[in-house]
């Protein structure tokens, strides 16, 4: 590989015909004003300038304008983040930035870096400044490194491809610096590793690696952890953070979430629609939001760090299509503030406190300035059903579903022409918990930690391989024949994850609704009666019920996953991250349906989800699973607040909060390294080896971490069950 | 790694083992070679019947545990696979046929992989450009067109051109007509026969090499990894050699490993055409004769070509994929 690099010698850097000449115009003169954030205002001359930029694709459904007027600027050590939902355009940005949009874009306005414009260059041309001068990393990290080469080599190709008489030995040591600069232990080695032999977040780490080779001026990071559990997360944050800080590149952090930005931005940008509709310091934006689509947004979270008191305020709708956008403000359909004028003409991104260089666009802006309207003005907070069984205590209550010490391995197995068993991967090992009526219980876990096989164990409706599964009473190991298993079936129902895949694309809605009844022999006017009876229930108009599933939108279709669900009645309905796959602001309407459903049909939930903060919010009891074991148990809100296992604490100290200051203010637990392989055999605590508790302790106390197995139980500190020997205090806050 | 190939091999020597034992007794099912005689007017006597059919080793009145146990002992001690019913040597006619066979075949598979690849992954590149659909149309012209069609078009072409030359440049049938000893003139003689067959059986192979290569490479190219490489600094083209071009090939590999006796026993149409006395048309002829050891002779060497393939192939993915374990 090495060879072929030096024959390729690239050709001189575009950047040497510019001069660093400066546009400077009202935008930059407004982006200089922008200071209530962590580093103050912008100093000096931008190193990155992008105005007016548009990107349009030719598709078979018309001309799709994913950007339609993006400004702004870049300053080396500054992080910009742009926000927004799928469909915001603001991928289409970041990738126009580096120059890898597809052929068929059709890019127009002015991106330019060292006074040289980018925008019409040529792929020859633009490569010689990607992974020089700009460089990316992007969302999956799984398929974003070449599986046929080493880390080592696909780090060196970066090198190699900027500077080709590059001495081996110099190539060498700085991808070994730069491996341990990412934190990935014993760098020498694990240059000769391939990616595969890499866990995900470790991946994203060499990404970062290869980003920073040749110290960049831009680094674009699009949805950089979306892909990642939330202590992985939080350990990527930090590394890009240091690797800003180690090249001083200027960073674009692109997301969904706004927490993430909330800790590393600067500066935000909105996008909605292909636009920028709001752009402010990250603490005006947090603060003062001024543009209806950002209030709502801000308002549509979940807050991880306090008690869910009131409900979630969905924004009605879904985002427009971006070959038909409609006239005026593309948010004036879903917009509480519009008026008939809304749809008239597009704002423009107007000043809302022009000391501190806060823009919004919207007609309105001037009486939302004025009036200081909030959130709560602007999306009146709904009120929540009350259902009327809450009054009974929950002892009271019965139990619907009851788990207890639960296991399932599955065999591990050899190479070779028999296939031998050699080992066992402890997928669920030991899982307790117990749902009683009308209740939600969350179970958390980072992928891997055998939740989603917990809940395929619960709808097996089989024996389990050791433990008890209990449903409405009965015990399924005594469950004899398939028409009790069916009977049973009735009452407990799933929603998976992905309403794209698990809807047939070639059923009507009709047929999706009906087929479960159909299995429970239900006759033709009582399916009739009962299919739009449940369109209904779920907030859908009836009449759409000869469509099909790609004509509804993903929270629509999950609507009516959670319409086909309910449609025999079930008592117990098992949620596999049923809203993980959906926008923010779709997923509070989702959140706010299954409440509603839950108040109206006494459900009990078994949620399961990784997004810690839709757990806090819709969750009466949480779980914590780690490596297979549930390794807490107990109210939702005290788990929150006093975590008594070191893992719980870990977990919710990671999950990014949406509110800069507090951000800012707060200590993370970054967990050493990965998760373990659930196939290695513990004779302790699964914990142990990342455990941050565990090093404090004795020596005596540690040899029990690693040779007794912990088992669930309680003490008179509070009500919480945990899996721990050396138990935290109940004072220890996790916010 | 050589663990990895005699371990692989030795499984695969097992499966040929049972398939052409497996072989062995089917065609000794199905075939009668007994009516050979049987239905010739005059009609033989019974005994000269009787005896000739033992000393092939296929007469029916002999348990075929019996016959299988020697047929297989000649074959493990004196690589001797028989006699025909009519009592000639299946090593003698078979060797002959497969040196053919290989020459005839031999200059177009490469070719045909060869050209094939390198147009799919040109293609690759240009998709939905002019280039792409020309190629493509062809492609689909010669994936439709019957072999024997084809050959006969190249034929009339070349006597075409040797009319209009006036002597005789492409020869139309067989491998050789030369009989002298000068090696220049017998190669030149074997290139004036070849051309002909080898134009034929390559743009009948190299269509399918051509679009599946295309297809295979076209998912790659679009895969994260090469936008990761092009992030780097590689331009589009370097990014998709260096990156997408590797992963790409391995199913190629894999098809072609595969292909190899179908190569051998496939070429029938045009063997009979160019008149080529090659494996396929000897296939069929055993066939037809009722001739059972030459037909698992036949197969056995396809079985040893295919089992042959499939190591080449489990080498070469292993080669060009590091998730594929060599242990």
């Amino acid at each position: 590989m090495m060879n072929a690099h030096k024959k390729n010698k690239q050709m001189d850097s575009i950047l040497t015909e510019g001069n660093g000449e400066i546009i400077h115009d009202d935008i930059l003169a407004n982006e200089l004003r922008e200071a209530h954030g962590p580093k103050g205002a912008p100093q000096g001359d931008p190193i990155m300038q992008v105005r007016d930029l548009h990107v349009s694709f030719a598709t078979e459904a018309g001309v799709c304008r994913a950007v339609r007027g993006v400004n702004f600027d870049l300053w080396r050590g500054r992080t910009l983040g742009i926000v927004g939902e799928s469909g915001s355009g603001k991928s289409v940005t970041a990738l126009s930035l580096i120059g890898l949009l597809d052929d068929n874009a059709k890019v127009e306005g002015s991106i330019r870096m060292n006074g040289v414009e980018l925008i019409g260059r040529s792929d020859e041309e633009m490569s010689t400044i990607r992974g020089e001068n700009i460089a990316m990393v992007f969302q999956d990290p799984l398929s974003a490194l070449t599986p046929m080469f080493t880390i080592g080599d696909q780090i060196a190709e970066s090198l190699l491809t900027h500077h080709p008489d590059m001495p081996k030995d110099k190539v060498h040591d700085r991808c070994v610096e730069l491996l341990g600069l990412v934190g990935i232990p014993q760098p020498e080695e694990r240059l000769k590793s391939f990616p595969h032999e890499f866990s995900g977040g470790m991946r994203q780490r060499v990404m970062i690696a290869i980003a920073i080779a040749n110290e960049p001026d831009v680094i674009i990071a699009d949805e950089p952890t979306t892909a990642l559990d939330v202590t992985i997360q939080a350990q990527i944050l930090e590394v890009l953070a240091k690797a800003q800080k180690e090249t001083g590149a200027a960073v674009v952090l692109i997301t969904h979430d706004l927490g993430v930005v909330a800790g590393a931005a600067d500066d935000i940008l909105v996008m909605y629609a292909g636009r920028p509709v709001e752009r402010a310091s990250i603490d005006d934006l947090f603060e003062k939001p001024s543009m209806p689509y950002t209030m709502g947004l801000l308002g549509a979270v979940p807050k991880p760090h306090v008690a869910a008191n009131q409900r979630l305020v969905p924004i009605q709708g879904n985002p427009p299509s971006l070959v038909d956008i409609p006239s005026g403000c593309p948010f004036s359909p879903r917009c509480p503030l519009a008026t008939p004028e809304c749809s008239l003409e597009e704002p423009n991104l107007e000043p809302v406190d022009d000391s501190q260089g806060h823009l919004a666009s919207c007609r309105r802006l001037k009486e939302i300035v004025d009036k200081d309207l909030k959130y709560t003005d602007v999306f009146p907070i709904p009120d929540a059903v009350r259902p009327q069984w809450a009054e009974m205590p929950r002892d009271q209550r019965p139990v619907t579903l009851d788990v207890e010490h639960l296991v399932k391995h599955f065999p591990l197995k050899g190479g070779g022409m028999f296939r031998r068993t050699v080992g066992k991967v402890a997928a669920v090992d030991d899982v307790t918990f117990s749902i009683r009526q009308g209740e939600t219980l969350a179970l958390v876990g980072e992928s891997g930690s055998g939740k989603s096989t917990t809940l395929m164990e619960i709808m097996n409706l089989m024996k389990p391989e050791a433990g008890r599964i209990t449903v409405l009473g009965h015990d399924l190991a005594e469950i004899k024949n398939r028409a009790e298993r069916k009977e049973l079936r009735k009452d407990l129902q799933i929603i998976f994850q992905d309403p794209m895949s698990s809807l047939d694309p070639r059923m009507p809605i009709y047929d999706v609704l009906a087929e479960p009844l159909r299995a429970q022999h239900w006759n033709k006017d009582d399916i009739n009666h009962r299919v739009g009876e449940l369109m209904e229930l779920v907030g859908l108009n009836p009449d759409y019920v000869d469509r099909f599933p790609s004509q509804f939108s993903g929270g629509q279709r999950q609507r009516i996953s959670i319409a086909r669900a309910l449609a025999t009645d079930p008592k117990v309905l098992l949620l596999d991250e049923p809203i993980a796959s959906l926008d923010v602001s779709i997923q509070a309407g989702v959140i706010n349906l299954l409440e509603d459903l839950q108040a109206k049909l006494k459900i009990s939930y078994l949620f399961v989800a990784h997004d810690l903060a839709v757990i806090r919010h819709i969750s009466d009891r949480v779980a914590v699973m780690y490596l297979g074991q549930v390794v807490e148990l107990g109210e939702t809100q005290e788990v929150f607040t006093h975590p008594r296992h070191p893992y719980t604490k870990a977990l919710l100290s990671a999950i990014p909060v949406p509110d800069p200051k507090i951000e800012r203010t707060r200590s993370r637990i970054i967990l050493s390294g990965d998760m373990p392989s659930p196939a290695e055999n513990f004779a302790g605590c699964r914990f142990a080896s990342r455990c941050p508790i565990k090093p404090t302790l004795s020596e005596e106390q540690r040899k029990m971490c690693e040779s007794k197995r912990p088992v669930l139980t309680g003490d008179e500190l509070n009500d919480t069950q945990f899996a721990c020997h050396f138990p935290l205090d109940v004072d220890e806050a996790a916010f | 790694m050589l663990k990895f190939i005699a371990k692989r091999a030795a499984n695969y020597v097992v499966m040929l083992y049972v398939a052409i034992s497996f072989t062995y007794f089917m065609a000794s099912a199905f075939m009668t070679p007994r009516s050979n005689y049987e239905s010739r007017t005059p009609r033989p006597p019974q005994a000269s019947i009787e005896r000739t059919l033992d000393l092939a080793n296929i007469n029916d009145h002999t348990s075929v545990f019996v016959r299988y146990w020697h047929w297989l002992t000649n074959i493990v001690t004196k690589w001797d696979w028989g006699l025909s019913p009519s009592l000639e040597s299946v090593n003698k006619a078979l060797a002959p046929r497969i040196l053919a066979s290989t020459e005839l075949v031999t200059l177009s598979t490469v070719l045909s992989i060869v050209l094939g690849v390198a147009l799919g992954i040109y293609t690759a590149q240009r998709q939905y450009h002019w280039q792409d659909r020309l190629f493509s149309t062809l492609a689909t012209f010669f994936l439709v067109i019957p072999s024997a069609v084809l050959a006969l078009m190249i034929v009339l072409i070349a006597i075409t051109v040797n009319d209009a030359a006036g002597f005789r440049i492409f020869y139309v049938t067989g491998l050789s007509s030369y009989s002298g000893d000068n090696l220049l003139l017998r190669f030149g003689d074997f290139l004036q026969h070849i051309i002909l067959p080898t134009i034929s059986l390559t743009l009948l192979g190299m269509v399918s090499y051509h679009l599946t290569q295309r297809t295979y490479l076209l998912d790659e190219m679009h895969a994260d990894y090469v936008r990761t490489a092009r992030s780097k600094g590689l331009t589009r083209k370097q990014a998709i050699r260096r990156h997408a071009l590797r992963a790409s090939l391995i199913p190629t590999g894999v098809n072609v490993a595969f292909s190899i006796a179908s190569v051998f026993t496939g070429a029938v149409i045009t063997e009979s055409i160019f008149a080529i006395n090659g494996l396929g048309r000897y296939f069929i002829t055993a066939i037809n004769n009722n001739d059972i050891n030459a037909s698992v002779a036949i197969a056995a060497f396809g079985g040893a070509c295919t089992l042959v393939g499939a190591l080449l192939a489990d080498i070469f993915s292993a080669w060009l994929d590091p998730r594929i374990k060599m242990s």
